[in-house]
């Protein structure tokens, strides 16, 4: 009993030290983001400097935070402290207050079919092509719900919904932060080569990376529209979640597995829908109710520096949470299903953004 | 732990931070709004 509770004392030890380690790099992301381009001005390396934005700084540091980690031997005992997830959902909860009510209205519409679309037809299209290659029915349900919805927390909740194996979830996790890391980059720079207005960049970004915290990081590089329609799409894709794995319990249960056991469908939808995604509503009703009723503007601009605060400690947790280890032990199959599902989801998801996002905003 | 247990687990992991994060952004906001979360302390 006692050893149980030194063990628990422990971990928690080792998750606050976790904590500690996602918010000095933060704070040191910040410094970076604010000090380099007044420290290179007028020099060389002051244009360059001055395009960097706070993402690209986080995950690096973060990426040197967990070879730091690793090579000490620490990094595994610590990341129980990196909570992306946390972190990400508390900064669009706060991002929902810089966005005008009326947008997400406007903007429902079109996302909504987006999301809709863009998820049949990848999920349909990783299944299927998971199926040929012979991929676990249960590890293709994963990958299909990863890459075709909100990354990781959709192979959570799919994992849950057909009783997956711990390592196939994490190896799902592993393989959308290997693929989400460079979208953050590639994605802002195609939109530049495309020429793409800012809601169709923004609405792309959200349907295409996979982790929320991704689709922020990109959506940031690229403005504030783009961060704005690229989080209100990836949200609408986070709702629809619950649709997922309430229809792959019942799927796996009556066809896969044939146990016939299937939750009640109302509450099984209300487990599995991210709550955040009413918390991010409230604040931008809140947030235009407050404006419209005559409150200060600049109050708006300390949610927003705050916002910024908590999406940089979730842009280092990625960088920290980082890990290929678990993609060399389950062989080509899935990364290839995952690889061409991604390319799928690319193509579709610009196709769909130019079509219902063309004139938005006009 | 059984390899269910362990993704049970994280589920449960993931339901408490949804709402932890839902939380913890509003009543930031709520502390901005009124002012009791000036400006001069976010950095």
């Amino acid at each position: 009993m006692a050893e149980v509770e030194t063990r628990q004392r422990s971990g928690v030890l080792w998750a606050a030290g976790g904590v500690a380690v996602v918010v000095v790099l933060g704070a040191l992301t910040r410094y970076l983001e604010q000090q380099v381009p007044v420290l290179t001005k007028g020099t060389w390396l002051g244009g360059v400097a001055k395009s960097v934005e706070y993402p690209v700084y986080a995950i690096l540091l973060g990426l040197l935070g967990n070879a730091v980690l690793t090579g000490l031997g620490f990094r595994d005992r610590l990341a129980a402290g990196f909570r992306t997830e946390f972190f990400i959902k508390t900064g669009l909860v706060l991002l929902g207050a810089s966005i005008n009510f009326a947008v997400i209205v406007k903007a429902a519409g079109p996302a909504i079919a987006q999301a809709f679309l863009l998820i049949t037809l990848v999920f349909g299209f990783t299944w299927w092509l998971g199926g040929k290659l012979g991929v676990d029915a249960k590890l293709r349900a994963l990958l299909a719900s990863a890459v075709s919805i909100c990354g990781v927390s959709a192979a959570i909740a799919a994992a849950g919904a057909v009783q997956a194996r711990r390592e196939q979830l994490a190896y799902t996790a592993s393989m959308v932060i290997i693929f989400a890391l460079p979208s953050i980059f590639l994605l802002p720079l195609a939109v530049d080569a495309l020429g793409l207005s800012a809601p169709v960049a923004g609405a792309w970004i959200g349907g295409n990376i996979d982790t929320t915290a991704a689709v922020s990081a990109a959506g940031a590089i690229v403005g504030e529209e783009a961060l704005q329609i690229a989080t209100i799409v990836k949200t609408t894709q986070n709702a629809l979640l619950g649709v997922v794995a309430v229809a792959l319990t019942a799927y796996f249960a009556l066809k896969v597995e044939r146990t016939g056991e299937t939750k009640a469908g109302g509450r099984a939808l209300w487990e599995r829908f991210p709550k955040f995604v009413l918390g991010f509503l409230a604040a931008s009703v809140i947030a235009t109710v407050f404006l419209e009723s005559g409150g200060d503007k600049t109050v708006i601009t300390t949610v927003n520096d705050l916002r910024t605060l908590f999406l940089i400690l979730a842009f280092v947790s990625i960088g920290l949470e980082f890990r290929v280890a678990p993609l060399r032990e389950a062989g080509w199959r899935p990364i290839g299903v995952f690889a061409s599902a991604t390319v799928v989801n690319l193509l579709v998801g610009l196709g769909l953004a130019s079509v219902l996002f063309a004139g938005f905003g006009r | 732990m059984s390899a269910e247990e362990g993704v049970d687990r994280e589920r449960g992991i993931a339901l408490n931070e949804d709402w932890a994060a839902t939380i913890a952004g509003l009543v930031l906001l709520a502390l901005v709004l009124a002012r009791i979360v000036p400006g001069w302390l976010v950095p």
